[in-house]
């Protein structure tokens, strides 16, 4: 092209038809990095797993020298050892980390968009409404998956690289599929409902306030509740308390609380996420008609 | 390339588009209409986010809204309100809409660039979009609905809030794509003088009606036996010869003056009574019946 004259030339690419949800994941998520309070967060998210390597570390030494004095003692210390138990309660204290990094990240995804009248301008080029939700869930469900499923896999790994053998192996083979699983309802409901909020209120900052809120007086009515009919599983309406248990079955850990069946947190857990997804998908397909 | 069959949108009892048949082949057409004619429910029908109650519509022969996100692929939008992507830089964003368009990262940052400069960006390209000014905001518009170098493009206001060198450059780029680019464009606007400098063709909508159709050249035709004419010196002079000769004369702002002539009187008097009173003609023009007349006269208002 001369340089004077200004103009562009013909595109003569072949445009794909590739997933455009994936654009939007890749997008979301580039955006994201470029903000330094968000890889702050994302750091003290990961701070728990260095923890978590070291006690793997010191555990597994220890334990592969039997005439250590300390490995009696750390046997006996039910915090100290590296069993489903630690990893149910390494994904239990990551679920705090995956609420804030879910509010930072997704409190303004749908709401920014209106408010800069970016969803016009979107749902003009070839993406459908279905490929917008699935792009912001998943940038979110990507980012709690990063706190959560990613490093406790990263542990069960090195745990069988520092005690290699087929004892370790029989008794973690199946941690994979229960970290995953705890991973995912963990996030997925953090991620749902974060959009859900973001699609209904119009600034990121009250969308953020309005899921605390939510959080604070279901903690409070799950509490209310079980005190005032003196039956402790009520405390199930607190949504923290229902995804716990489910992380309890499926660690095989004894939940402290509750002794109900899982189906019934599993329950609440499901109605939970279609509630979101359906509040959003309703808001984003009116926003396409709107356009 | 665009086809509209008796289309017709309702909302609720509303019939916001009442039976609208149009044929859009190429070049640069204007699309005027009062608020709420359905200028931006055409575009949205055109866009495939409305589906029609009645008729069809079809795009590049694909038929709306059943092959929108196909139709979507080949057109470029621009649309009426300011929109800004406030953490990102324009080539960022520009990037990012190529590659929902479906090109590569690279290629999509490549025209990126090429589009952002023949929009006149410049360097503010790589600004934080929440930093810029409505008239940048507007270029980056512009730029984004051509990114993927359309066939088509649906343009809804795209002179608003800029300064007036701005929006003459961006008239004369919408211009420039339909002549030399062969773009098909649609403008949609309120601003008549807008309409007539890019377009040559110009639809008049109202109540959801096409009311007029058809080039401006052939919409705005001559007025019987109106001229308008500038002499050099000796006006009064030769405005008393005019009246004489039966002519009926007005002064203008300009200083033109604005006559109509008998049928008997033929354009060379004009030269010919200049000459006898000793002045010159420097101008002689048969005057027109300008857009906005016409328009005014479609929707029905003086």
């Amino acid at each position: 092209m001369p340089i004077y004259e200004q103009t562009y030339r013909t595109y003569e690419g072949q445009l794909r038809r590739h997933f455009r949800w994936w654009t939007i994941v890749k997008q979301e998520l580039r955006v994201l990095i470029s903000q330094r309070a968000f890889l702050v967060l994302m750091v003290a998210a990961l701070m728990h797993f260095i923890f978590r390597i070291l006690q793997i570390v010191a555990y597994d030494i220890i334990r592969m020298d039997p005439n250590n004095p300390i490995n009696a003692m750390i046997q006996n210390v039910a915090m100290l050892v590296v069993n489903e138990g630690m990893f149910y309660d390494f994904l239990r204290i990551q679920s705090s980390m995956v609420f804030l990094a879910c509010i930072f990240a997704g409190a303004g995804m749908i709401c920014d968009d209106t408010r800069n009248n970016l969803m016009e301008v979107y749902f003009s080029k070839p993406m459908s409404w279905r490929d917008y939700v699935l792009g912001k869930t998943m940038t979110l469900v990507a980012i709690g998956l990063t706190v959560t499923a990613v490093p406790a896999l990263i542990l069960v790994l090195l745990h069988n690289i520092l005690a290699p053998g087929w004892k370790t192996l029989g008794q973690t083979y199946w941690y994979p599929g229960a970290i995953l699983a705890f991973s995912l309802i963990i996030v997925l409901p953090c991620a749902t409902g974060v959009l859900a909020s973001s699609a209904l209120l119009k600034s990121q900052r009250f969308a953020a306030i309005a899921v605390f809120m939510i959080l604070f007086g279901d903690l409070a009515m799950g509490g209310i509740l079980s005190e005032a009919l003196h039956k402790q599983n009520y405390l199930i309406v607190a949504f923290p308390a229902a995804l716990d248990h489910l992380g309890s079955v499926l660690f095989k850990q004894r939940h402290p609380v509750l002794s109900m069946h899982w189906k019934w947190p599993a329950l609440y857990v499901a109605i939970v996420c279609g509630s979101c997804l359906w509040i959003v998908c309703r808001r984003v397909k009116r926003a396409e008609v709107a356009a | 390339m665009i086809d509209l069959e008796d289309v017709e949108v309702t909302y609720g009892t509303l019939k916001a588009l009442n039976g609208i048949t149009c044929k859009i082949e190429g070049g640069a057409v204007g699309l005027l209409g009062p608020n709420g004619a359905g200028k931006s429910t055409l575009l949205k029908v055109l866009l495939g986010f409305v589906r029609a109650s009645a008729g069809r519509a079809r795009l590049f022969g694909l038929d709306l809204p059943r092959r929108a996100l196909e139709v979507r692929q080949r057109l470029g939008y621009m649309p009426e309100r300011d929109m800004v992507s406030p953490k990102v830089s324009a080539v960022s964003f520009l990037t990012y809409c190529g590659c929902l368009y479906g090109m590569s990262r690279v290629d999509a940052m490549e025209r990126a660039h090429e589009v952002l400069n023949y929009v006149g960006m410049g360097e503010n390209r790589y600004r934080k979009m929440e930093t810029y000014s409505t008239g940048m905001c507007q270029r980056v518009k512009f730029a984004q609905a051509l990114i993927h170098d359309p066939k088509l493009l649906l343009l809804d206001e795209p002179t608003n809030g800029l300064d007036p060198a701005g929006r003459t450059e961006m008239l004369e780029l919408i211009r420039e794509l339909a002549l030399k680019r062969k773009v098909t464009i649609l403008l949609s606007s309120h601003l008549l003088p807008d309409v007539e400098h890019a377009c040559e063709r110009v639809i008049m909508i109202n109540q959801g009606r096409v009311v007029r159709d058809g080039p401006i050249r052939d919409l705005t035709v001559l007025r019987d036996g109106l001229f308008e004419v500038r002499v050099r010196d000796n006006k009064e002079a030769f405005v008393d010869a005019l009246l004489a000769a039966g002519c009926i004369c007005m002064d203008q702002q300009s200083g033109n003056l604005l006559v109509t002539k008998p049928e008997s009187f033929e354009l060379r008097s004009f030269f010919e009574i200049a000459r006898a009173r000793d002045t010159q003609v420097r101008h002689v023009r048969p005057v027109r019946h300008s857009l906005e007349e016409v328009f005014m006269a479609a929707i029905g208002r003086k």
